[in-house]
């Protein structure tokens, strides 16, 4: 009995130093600010840092085939009946 | 809308390289790429075959699905191009790329990479057609001035075809009901007698 009545008046002075936190309390504390923190960090918006993905216009992705007589040629070289019909 | 392909029909390919030093040439490719190279299986036995190969413009390219800047597109002659000006040279199309198509200039010491190129099927990037910037970053735009990928015009053997893949296949099509494929092709009981049958 005697010995537990030691610690609580220990735990007494150190609620009573200059913080005005006990030990328990002066870690719950900061545990719960962190946590803040953290929250606050999710919260800021990411829009303005988030990666685009690229879309490239129409102008890029268009049709550049023609079948010119240059391009005909080739089929007809190449082929043995092609384009004859 | 016709879709781009290439085909080389390997009954032809001479393992000349033309091919691939045209397109070289064409697009004044750096020093240590090859958009374009020549394989050959069986080198030196009888059956030998060798294929030219290059990017094929997959319908569902790996190397767009890798890609983690999405610097991939395809346009709407199906061919699959990129642009270097988002390509970090991360190497993920490499890996994923089955026929080896993606390549990498060496910029620095240490292995560093450069922006990746491939085979744009001579239709240049997403720059300005025949624009210098589009020529010093991708090369020529062939189809741009009606044209068809040099490698193919420039098959000595027509053994690669390239165009309008409908196109292409009927030519194909028509070739092997002319002289068979393969074992059953004409001259070659001549070449190889009848010991070899592919």
């Amino acid at each position: 009995m005697r010995q537990d009545d030691q610690t609580r008046k220990t735990d007494k002075t150190r609620k009573d130093g200059e913080t005005g936190l006990g030990r328990r309390q002066f870690f719950r504390a900061l545990g719960g600010g962190t946590a803040a923190a953290a929250a606050a960090v999710a919260a800021v918006p990411l829009g303005s840092t988030e990666a685009q993905a690229y879309d490239p216009g129409n102008a890029e992705t268009r049709s550049r085939y023609r079948e010119t007589d240059h391009v005909k040629a080739f089929y007809r070289t190449n082929g043995y009946e092609t384009l004859k019909k | 809308m016709a879709r781009m392909k290439f085909l080389c029909d390997a009954d032809r390919c001479i393992e000349c390289n033309a091919c691939v030093t045209a397109c070289k040439n064409e697009h004044e490719v750096p020093w240590g790429i090859n958009r374009r190279r020549v394989i050959t299986l069986n080198d030196g036995k009888p059956g030998e075959r060798s294929v030219s190969m290059a990017c094929m413009h997959c319908t569902d390219a790996p190397c767009a699905a890798v890609c983690p800047v999405n610097c991939f597109y395809t346009t709407a002659d199906a061919v699959v191009l990129h642009s270097k000006d988002l390509c970090i040279g991360c190497g993920y199309c490499f890996y994923a790329c089955p026929f080896g198509a993606p390549q990498y200039p060496r910029v620095g010491n240490f292995g560093s990479r450069g922006k990746m190129d491939k085979c744009t099927y001579c239709s240049g990037g997403p720059e300005a057609d025949l624009s210098v910037a589009e020529y010093e970053k991708y090369g020529s735009n062939r189809l741009a001035e009606g044209k068809l990928p040099l490698c193919a015009e420039m098959c000595s053997t027509k053994s690669l075809l390239a165009g309008d893949g409908e196109m292409i296949a009927q030519i194909y099509k028509e070739r092997v009901i002319k002289r068979g494929y393969g074992s059953g092709a004409w001259g070659w009981k001549t070449a190889y007698r009848e010991t070899i049958a592919i």
